[in-house]
């Protein structure tokens, strides 16, 4: 049964917690949020000073280019696992980020991911799928090793079965 | 900065989006799926056109709410739930309404619309 292969395989990602972590390539840097900014057209006199904008906790652990995420990555698995059973198709539904505080330039992130949920299946407008919800914690890595949490995110996808186009 | 009370209506912001409006701020928010730069990949997955990617749509939220509420602004928090894709040549305009101010927080919904509908509907904490 496909629907309880799907869900046996959620509950047992889901206990594996932060099971992955990637650091941010680079440091929190100025160069980075001035070209953020300019694409935004936006501008804020904090953010040429050494602060960086919240919603930009995200950015700094984007893979990059030609990048992967870790293979371990929980909310990468439960992707894969969907599309090998016929949802192959993914929209982003919500995005829920907290900030405890803004990051400045120089500090090095390193963000973690865990698979909050898996609901489904369900039908919708776009087609049968699952709700597939991650969420991910942002920290802030001291030269001391200590660790900082700065921001975390609810990010939830429709993991889906096209319907078939006319 | 602004004095945030209930019931305070943001002033409405329009911005017109062009192909590099899409591209431009996907590759400033290191994203660089093809859907949001190669309009060819984009048409062939089914879209009409590239379209906006999330991490912009919440960088344009922050934005908003800031540009209104003050440079100063502290915000604790962006929810937000995507619909309507948003394509070049289209208009996201965003409106705003301060829904509460409780505990040190003000709530601010937010709603950025397109053509096609709704493109971003949420709420912004912040500190007050």
């Amino acid at each position: 049964m496909t629907h309880e292969r799907i869900m046996a395989e959620a509950e047992r990602i889901k206990a594996l917690g932060e099971a992955s972590e990637s650091r941010a390539p680079y440091p929190v840097n100025q160069p980075t949020i001035g070209a953020w900014l300019d694409a935004m057209g936006y501008d804020n006199q904090r953010f040429r000073q050494g602060e960086a904008p919240p919603s930009m906790a995200q950015v700094w652990t984007m893979p990059g280019l030609g990048r992967r995420r870790p293979d371990d990555d929980p909310l990468s698995r439960m992707m894969e696992l969907l599309t090998a059973e016929g949802y192959t198709a993914v929209l982003g539904t919500n995005c829920e980020q907290t900030y405890e505080r803004y990051l400045r330039v120089g500090e090095q992130l390193r963000v973690t991911t865990a698979l909050d949920s898996v609901v489904g299946p369900k039908s919708t407008a776009m087609g049968e799928g699952y709700f597939v919800t991650s969420r991910n914690t942002w920290y802030v890595v001291h030269p001391d090793g200590r660790s900082e949490k700065v921001a975390t995110m609810l990010f939830r996808v429709l993991k889906f079965i096209p319907k078939e186009r006319p | 900065m602004t004095t945030l009370t209930a019931g305070q209506q943001l002033p409405e912001w329009s911005l017109p989006l062009t192909p590099t409006t899409i591209v431009s701020t996907a590759i400033a928010t290191r994203d660089w799926q093809d859907v949001h730069h190669d309009r060819d990949v984009a048409q062939a997955a089914g879209s009409q056109d590239i379209f906006m990617n999330i991490l912009t749509s919440n960088g344009l939220v922050e934005r908003y709410v800031v540009d209104w509420a003050g440079p100063d602004t502290e915000l604790k928090g962006i929810a937000i739930r995507l619909g309507a894709p948003a394509h070049p040549y289209d208009t996201l305009t965003f409106t705003g309404t301060v829904e509460s101010v409780d505990d040190g927080i003000a709530t601010i919904s937010v709603v950025g619309r397109v053509s096609l509908g709704d493109h971003v509907t949420g709420t912004v904490k912040v500190a007050v």
